[in-house]
Formats: C-alpha cells, sequence, structure tokens
C-alpha cells in the first residue's frame, strides 16, 4: 500500500510562496487520512453485518421450513423396536436350578388423580371408594376438592378394578404403568427369594428394589443392565422344593408343631435344594415386618437360616467323629456310661440309663449324654472349638441371602470350661441354624471335605479343604446309618434309600434366659441318603412338637421330626435321581446256572 | 466515531427522551410476553396463579427496568462495562462455593431478595465489555494477536466456569455471543476459520478414533454421544423430550387444536412443559400459523435491533447493540432447533416466553441498553 505523504512538498512549496501555512495541508491531510480508515472500517463492519444477517436468515429459514415439516407430518408416536420392552421389564427373573421360573415381572397400573381436570371430583371420590373399599370417601373427597393438582390413589390395582376406574368415566382420573414384581409360585420358596417392593416411585415408572432373601442380596445384579436380563439361577429345584413344603405342613400339622423349618442340600457341593420355613408368607403380598411380639415367630423368619436353636443331640457325633479322627477312639471303644455323671456342681443324665458301658458306635445308636462328654473330655476345649469352627458351626453362614451375615450362632465368648465341652459335645449351650448344621454334616459324610453352602447354581462342584479322613468320613456314615436301622431314628429308615441320621431333641429355654421350658422342646433330625455314598444332606427341625398318638404325649425327634423327614426323603429322593437299592432276595435264593 | 466526538447538546434530555424510545420494540416485546402468558396458563390447565401470574409480575418489573436503563446515557453504560463483567465474574465464582443446586446444576445464588443465576447476567456484561473493548481499542489493531487474545480470554474464562456448572446451552450462548461481538468489530476472519477448523478436527479425531486401539474416550462416553446426537435412538430416555415435543408439534397440524385444546405438551407427557418446551404447546394448540407467527415476532425484534446498530455511528452502542441482538437470537434460535430435533437437547429456554425470573430480568435490562443506545445515538 502506497502511503500519501502528510505533507507534500510540491503542495507545501506552492503554499509557501503563496503565503499560506503549510501546516493547515498537514492538518487537512491528517483528516482525510482519518476519514479514510473510519470509512473502510465501516465498509467492513457492513460487510460483517451482511454476512451475521445472512446467517439469521438461513437460520429462520431451516426453523421456519422444519416448523412447516413437523407441522405436515402426521402426528405417529414413534416405534421403539423392542427397545421400550426393554426398558419396562429391566429387573432379571430368577430360575431354579432347572430354568423353572421363581420370580418374574409384571405390568400392572397405578392410580393417580389430577383433581384440576376431574368433572365431578365427589360423584369419583364415591365410586371410588366402593371400587376400593379400603380407601376413605371423605378423605378422597377432601383431595380431590381441596385444590390439589396431584393426588397418588392406589399404587397398584388389578385388571378388573382398571376396567372399573375406567368405567367411572372421569378424565382427571389416571394411569401409570407399573412394573410389578411376580412370584407366580405363590408361598413356594417365599422365605429363599425374599420380596421387592418399590424404591423412587414417578408417574411413569418405579423402580423395583429387592427387600429381603436373594432379591435384596443380588438386587445390583438384577438390576445392572448389562446383565441383559438374563436370569439369576438358584440352586433350588422347584418340585423338591414344592413336596418338602408339602410334607413339611402336613408333619407341621400331624405333630401339633407351632413352626418348622427343612433344608436339603447337595453333599458335595453345599447346593441348597430346598429350604423351607413355616409359617410362611407370600411374597407377592410380603406383610409388613412385626413391631411388636416374637420376632421369630413371624412369618417373615426365616427359621432355617435365621432361628439360631440349640441343636441336641445331632452334635454328638461331631464330637465322635473328631474323637476318631484324632485317633483317641474306634467304634470298638468302650465308653463309661454310667449315669448320671458328676462334674463338679453338674450332673450330666442320659434319657434312660444304658448300663456300665457302650461301644463309641453305640453311644452314638443310643444317643448316650455321658458317654459324648466322656469322650469330649479326652479332646479338650481348644481342639474341641476348632473343630467347631472348622465346621462352620462358630459363624455365620457365607450362603448368599440378605438375612444370613447377621445370623451368630451362640457358643461361650471366653472362656470354655470343661463344663462347656461336656454339654456341647451333645448340643447344649451352643446354637446354631439348620443350615449351619446342614453344612456340618454334608462336609462330615461327604468324604470330609468343608462344604460352604450356597443357593446359586453352581456349574463347577467346588473342593473344599478337608476337615475329617477319607476313613473318618466312613465311619461316621455308618454310624449314622446305624442310628437309623436300630437306634433312635428307626422311623426315618425309607426302604430302598439306606437313611442314615442322627435326632436330636432340646429344650426350649425360657424367654428370660433362666433355665428352660419342662414341656417345650425343638426336635431335630440330621440325616443324609443314600448313606454308603451320600448325595444329600436333609435337615428337618420342628418347634415345640407334641405326638398325641400314642397313650402319653410324646416330644422327642425320634417321634417327631423323624418321620416328617422320612416322609421328605421318600417323596423327595426319586425326584432328585436317587436310585433306590431294592432288596431282592439277596444271592443266596439265585441259583446260577453254572453252578 | 465515539460519543467524545460528537456533540452531546444534540441528545434529548429530560421527559423528552420518551419520544425518542424505539417504541415499536417495546409493543414487540410485550406481544412475545403475551403469547408467553397465554402459554404459561394454558400449560397450568386454565389456572392463572401457578405460573402466569408470577410472570406477569416479573415482567412488569422487567418493563420498569428496561425504562430505566433506556434514561441513563449510554456513555453511563459504556464506563460501567469492565464493572459490570467483574461483578458478574465473581458470582460466576461465589456460585461455585455458596450457589443453591436446581435441577442437578449449581446455578442459583441467593441474595434475599431474588435469586440471581449469574450465568444469565454474564451474557450481557461480557457482551458490554467487548463492546466497549473495541470502541476503545485502536481499529488498526483489532486484528492484532494480542489484542485478539485479551477477548477471547474474557469470553473463555466465563464460559469455562458456567460449563463446569453444569450448564452446557449457557456456555454455548456465551461463547457464540462473544464470538459474534468480536466478528462484527472486524476481527480478520482467519482466525474464526483457525477455530472452526480446530474444532472440527478434534470432534473428528474422537469419533474417527473410536473402535480404534488409540480411542481418546471411553465406551460409554461414545454412547453418550451418540444419545446426545441422536435422540430418537433412546425414546424412553434421553429423547423423550425430544420424541414427545415432535409428536406436539405434529398434532397441532397447521392450524392447531386452539387455546387450550391441547393433549401431548400436558403434564403428564412432558415434564418441562412450562420452561424449555413451552413451544410445543404453542405449536399444539396454535399450529404452524402460530408457531410461525411467534418466529416473526422474534425476526422482527432482531430486525429493529440490527437497524438501530446499523443507523448508529457511535461503535460501542453499535456493538452492543448488535451484540444483544445475536444473543437473543441465539437464545431462541437454538430453542426452536432443539425443540424441534434440529439440535442436541442443550437446556435453553425460550426468551420471554419460557417461566423463569433471571432470564427475563436479564434479557429486559438488555433491551434497555439497546433503547438506551438507541436515544442516546449521535445525531
Amino acid at each position: 500500500m502506497i502511503r500519501t505523504p502528510l505533507r507534500p512538498l510540491a503542495r507545501i512549496l506552492a503554499a509557501r510562496a503563496k503565503g499560506e501555512n503549510p501546516d493547515a495541508i498537514e492538518r487537512e491531510n491528517i483528516r482525510l487520512r482519518h476519514e479514510e480508515l473510519r470509512d473502510r472500517a465501516r465498509a467492513r463492519a457492513e460487510g460483517r453485518l451482511f454476512v451475521l444477517a445472512l446467517f439469521f436468515l438461513c437460520a429462520f429459514g431451516t426453523v421456519g421450513i422444519r416448523m412447516g415439516v413437523l407441522a405436515a407430518t402426521d402426528p405417529a408416536e414413534p416405534r421403539s423396536a423392542g427397545s421400550g420392552a426393554q426398558i419396562l421389564a429391566n429387573r432379571a427373573d430368577i430360575t431354579d436350578r432347572n430354568g423353572q421360573l421363581l420370580a418374574t415381572n409384571l405390568v400392572t397400573w397405578s392410580l393417580y388423580a389430577q383433581p384440576r381436570q376431574m368433572i365431578d371430583p365427589e360423584g369419583s371420590a364415591r365410586a371410588l371408594a366402593s371400587i376400593f373399599p379400603d380407601l376413605d370417601r371423605d378423605r378422597l373427597i377432601r383431595q380431590f376438592t381441596g385444590g390439589r393438582t396431584f393426588v397418588w390413589i392406589k399404587r397398584r390395582i388389578s385388571p378388573e378394578q382398571r376396567q372399573a376406574v375406567h368405567d367411572i368415566g372421569d378424565p382427571g382420573l389416571l394411569f401409570g404403568p407399573r412394573e410389578m414384581r411376580l412370584y407366580p409360585n405363590g408361598a413356594l420358596a417365599a422365605h429363599v427369594l425374599g420380596g421387592a417392593a418399590f424404591g423412587r416411585e414417578g408417574v411413569h415408572s418405579a423402580e423395583v428394589i429387592g427387600t429381603a432373601g436373594v432379591e435384596k442380596t443380588f438386587d445390583e445384579r438384577l438390576r445392572d443392565p448389562a446383565n441383559q436380563g438374563r436370569p439369576l439361577v438358584l440352586s433350588l429345584d422347584l418340585s423338591v422344593q414344592a413336596a418338602v413344603e408339602q410334607v413339611l405342613e402336613a408333619g407341621m400339622a400331624l405333630m401339633n408343631a407351632k413352626g418348622a423349618a427343612a433344608v436339603v442340600m447337595d453333599a458335595r457341593t453345599g447346593e441348597v435344594v430346598a429350604m423351607a420355613s413355616l409359617p410362611d408368607f407370600d411374597p407377592n403380598d410380603r406383610p409388613a415386618p412385626p413391631t411388636s411380639g416374637d420376632a421369630s415367630d413371624n412369618p417373615l423368619f426365616n427359621r432355617a437360616v435365621q432361628g439360631v436353636y440349640e441343636l441336641g443331640s445331632t452334635y454328638k457325633i461331631f464330637t465322635v467323629a473328631q474323637a476318631l479322627d484324632l485317633g483317641l477312639v474306634t467304634p470298638e471303644t468302650r465308653i463309661d456310661t454310667r449315669s448320671p455323671m458328676t462334674h463338679g456342681r453338674h450332673r450330666i443324665r442320659d434319657f434312660r440309663n444304658y448300663g456300665p458301658e457302650l461301644s463309641v458306635t453305640d453311644v452314638i445308636v443310643k444317643s448316650s449324654n455321658v458317654g459324648t462328654a466322656r469322650i469330649a473330655l479326652m479332646i479338650g476345649a481348644e481342639r474341641q472349638k476348632a473343630f467347631l469352627a472348622r465346621l462352620g458351626l462358630l459363624a455365620p453362614t457365607a450362603i448368599e441371602m440378605a438375612e444370613a451375615p447377621g445370623v451368630q450362632p451362640l457358643f461361650p465368648q471366653k472362656n470354655w470350661p470343661e463344663i462347656s465341652v461336656m454339654t456341647i459335645s451333645y448340643g447344649h449351650g451352643t446354637s446354631a441354624s439348620p443350615l449351619h448344621l446342614a453344612a456340618a454334616y454334608a462336609t462330615l459324610v461327604n468324604g470330609g471335605y468343608k462344604v460352604t453352602p450356597t443357593i446359586l447354581h453352581r456349574d463347577i462342584p467346588l473342593r473344599g479343604e478337608r476337615v475329617i479322613s477319607e476313613q473318618t468320613s466312613a465311619i461316621v456314615r455308618s454310624m449314622l446309618r446305624e442310628t437309623v436301622a436300630r437306634g433312635t431314628a428307626t422311623l426315618a429308615d425309607v426302604p430302598g434309600y439306606s437313611v442314615g441320621g442322627k435326632t436330636g431333641t432340646a429344650d426350649k429355654p425360657l424367654r428370660d434366659g433362666r433355665g428352660y421350658h419342662s414341656d417345650k422342646v425343638i426336635t431335630t433330625f440330621a440325616g443324609m441318603f443314600p448313606s454308603d455314598n451320600p448325595a444329600y444332606v436333609i435337615v428337618v427341625s420342628l418347634d415345640e412338637p407334641v405326638e398325641t398318638s400314642g397313650p402319653e404325649p410324646r416330644r422327642t425327634a425320634g417321634w417327631t421330626a423323624v418321620p416328617v423327614a422320612a416322609e421328605i426323603i421318600r417323596r423327595i429322593a426319586p425326584i432328585l435321581g436317587v436310585r433306590p437299592a431294592i432288596a431282592t432276595a439277596g444271592e443266596d435264593g439265585v441259583t446260577l446256572a453254572r453252578n | 466515531m465515539s460519543y467524545l466526538e460528537y456533540s452531546v447538546k444534540r441528545v434529548p434530555t429530560g421527559p423528552r427522551k420518551i419520544l425518542h424510545l424505539n417504541w415499536a420494540l417495546v409493543l414487540l416485546l410485550i406481544a412475545v410476553a403475551s403469547t408467553g402468558f397465554l402459554m404459561l396458563y394454558s400449560v397450568a390447565g386454565g389456572d392463572i396463579s401457578r405460573w402466569a401470574e408470577p410472570q406477569m409480575k416479573r415482567f412488569a418489573v422487567g418493563l420498569v427496568l428496561m425504562f430505566a436503563v433506556a434514561f441513563v446515557p449510554i456513555w453511563f453504560w459504556r464506563n460501567m462495562a469492565a464493572l459490570a463483567y467483574g461483578i458478574s465474574l465473581l458470582l460466576l465464582v461465589a456460585v461455585e462455593f455458596v450457589g443453591d443446586i436446581g435441577m442437578g446444576a449449581q446455578r442459583w445464588i441467593d441474595l434475599g431478595v431474588i435469586r440471581l443465576q449469574p450465568s444469565e447476567l454474564m451474557k450481557i456484561t461480557l457482551v458490554m465489555l467487548l463492546a466497549a473493548y473495541y470502541d476503545w481499542l485502536d481499529i488498526r489493531k483489532t486484528s492484532h494477536p494480542l489484542y485478539v487474545l485479551l477477548p477471547a480470554l474474557l469470553i473463555l474464562l466465563p464460559t469455562a466456569l458456567v460449563l463446569k456448572q453444569p450448564d452446557l446451552g449457557t456456555s454455548i450462548l456465551l461463547l457464540m455471543g462473544g464470538a459474534a461481538v468480536m466478528f462484527a468489530a472486524g476481527v480478520h476472519w482467519a482466525y474464526f476459520a483457525t477455530v472452526f477448523a480446530a474444532g472440527v478436527g478434534l470432534v473428528s479425531a474422537v469419533m474417527a478414533s473410536r473402535g480404534k486401539p488409540w480411542q481418546l474416550l471411553e465406551d460409554y462416553q461414545y454412547r453418550r454421544i451418540d444419545t446426545f446426537l441422536d435422540p430418537g435412538s433412546d425414546p424412553l430416555g434421553a429423547g423423550y423430550h425430544i420424541t414427545q415435543a415432535q409428536i406436539a408439534l405434529g398434532s397441532g397440524g397447521w392450524a392447531g387444536r386452539g387455546f387450550m385444546q391441547g393433549t401431548q405438551s400436558r403434564p403428564i407427557f412432558l415434564p418441562e412443559k412450562h420452561t424449555d418446551f413451552i413451544f410445543t404447546t404453542l405449536a399444539e394448540e396454535f399450529g404452524f400459523v402460530g408457531a410461525f407467527s411467534l418466529l416473526v415476532l422474534y425476526v422482527l425484534i432482531i430486525g429493529f435491533c440490527v437497524a438501530s446498530a446499523v443507523s448508529n455511528k457511535d461503535r460501542f452502542a453499535s456493538l452492543l447493540t448488535l451484540g444483544i441482538a445475536v444473543a437473543f437470537f441465539l437464545y431462541f434460535a437454538i430453542n426452536m432447533a432443539m425443540v424441534m430435533g434440529l439440535a442436541p437437547v442443550v437446556g435453553v429456554p425460550l426468551p420471554l416466553v419460557s417461566y423463569g425470573g433471571s432470564a427475563m430480568l436479564v434479557l429486559m435490562v438488555a433491551f434497555g441498553l439497546v433503547q438506551s443506545a438507541h436515544i442516546h445515538r449521535p445525531r
């Protein structure tokens, strides 16, 4: 760019010649340059404005055209290919080990009102009160006429109720979809499943959150969209569960018990095949937790997992198994069983006097407290405590249920005096849940490998650490078998299935914790079948049973828990695929042609 | 030409200023706001006290504010620009620490009398400061790199603060509004081209890296971008507003369903119907005709502002008017585009129509500045 000089020599000389002030020329030139600059800036600014205006126009045009296009299109609901259903059914199903449905989702409707859009608030309120008898008519009228814009009426309504509300025909009554948890089998496996409730709620949807059982434990897993609705597969077998519950319920009624619990467990993997607790409830309509009274008598209470009871003589096998494993005794060792046995101020008695001495096998078969206590004294406190701990009887079980972690077995916390060694050896002075017992029995009879109970279906069986030797396990199995064949649990002898097991009868502690009831017991049968190679462990426990068919009421486990357990085994063994060993005439009666 | 160079004596004084107001602009503003009242009344289901009445009161306060600002000479506002920007920036920082959280973002500051949204205030003060800056700056230095860097920082600082709240819509408005003032002031176009190219390059690099071993973002972040760009892919989640809004627009058709007859834009379907998505109610009840009329009203407001800016020889007044016009334009253009599915949902209200206090008052003050520039223009 060529700049014109502010003081062009020619003009200045000319001006000087004329006698004018040459500075005027410079001022004039400065003014001109200034104006030129300003005009250029102005032109550029106008150019910029033009660009901006063009941009404005384009934007207006786009918006206007789009407006026209939208106005011209037919209003159509967007079709979301399948994704809508996915969003609604966002909690995964729960199935049993065979894929049978235990929990799924169902879309129901919630009912709410927008009183400002109502035509006849009072009439609608009256009509609603007649459809839902639990609603208060006057309260509804107050809500509808009080100037509120929004009123919740019902969280969940049935299709019939929805139709009835439709028939009222008031535009201010509106429905919102509600995904609801449905348990198609009703009360079946209620305690395992637990239940679900609505979390945060909106008009269009509500969160479903697990409140108990596996629904609570696996809440995150069930809600995680990353699992894409893959069902949670439990170890339960629906058919076995149904049979167990049915028999247990009948047995509870027959034995006049106020509660009952049963656990069927795979002896090798620890998978819980069935778990029942009575009285039970319907998870579709889960009752509110009790605010008063004994929580352990409430239907919500899962006796199998939460019920910590003194399990009585079922513990004797632990003492004997440990003594055998340590080499302190053999099955034939004679044990002094003179009753009563005195230890300081304490006296230990047997149910019946079994004479001066019994073999170790007979201590179990006849269930001698004195014999077991003497064996326990050989073991000592330290080793006894360690052994029970290894069987998992001193800590909460690891089962994946929301209730389990809080269930701490009871035992003398600090010192474990000699008298405790003796009472614990036959199951008194320590408490655990039926599930604990089942896992401990499974460990003893499966060859000696530690079993951790689980509610999930395991594809690969886990082999835990070794607790007792293979030989000890075999001896334990034969002792349990003999108890059923000729001892305290003869009613459990289901033909063909070679059941083995041990009974336990424990007096219920008084509510105040001082002493025991004289006529209230908890009876337990812990067993396994088939005894030569146990596949399943079963624990049945009855609360306050009284068997009244005889001349005088009988309360021992042999007369109450054992027959119930036997009936359960008779029913479930074929379902579980355990082949009965039919006792044929025997080889003696067969004449082989070759001979 | 700056106000220092023209004769102040020819500018109207005292009550005579009323005669020199841009009355057409005032009437247009009233018309747009009245549309808003009608819509708020309709959305509330025929209830005036819920949204329409407070909105009317606020608009009345806004009008008074506008006149008050308009009667103060524009050179006073020029001298206040830096101070106003400083205060807005302080408030933006303060909101980080003492701000209230509303709708998932930290945006509000409680001054006792009113709850203020400093980011709204920033939109106007930023334009003011940039206009004053270019008025002060020697016109030959406009494209000098150093003198481009300074206003760029002035824009980016509040933008970053607002983005952190997080309020994507407002930060876009700040960024584009500031850039528009710089553009109008005559900064060399190469700067804009560079920034634009860099932006496009960055975005395409990020998108191109997807699925490659050198992927720049996490997978879930890409999924979020997908939904952001195409809300239709998730019609019950992120795209819910958009699909419902489009159904409402379609249901309005050409002539609409009639006042108070809308169904789609009722509370059940559109949760934010009285704020960001109020345009759907208008489009449904008055159809294409009604919606387009509102668009025309907006265009006229912009038109009057631009005309005033062009005819104003004072550089500050001109740039300020233009900047405010651009800010106003961005407001409703982004909102309408968002509602009609042309742009992602970023949360920008429809100016003067959507329910909301801060935005309305700040806009009215801004138009007060436009009026002041108009009254006190050099003659």
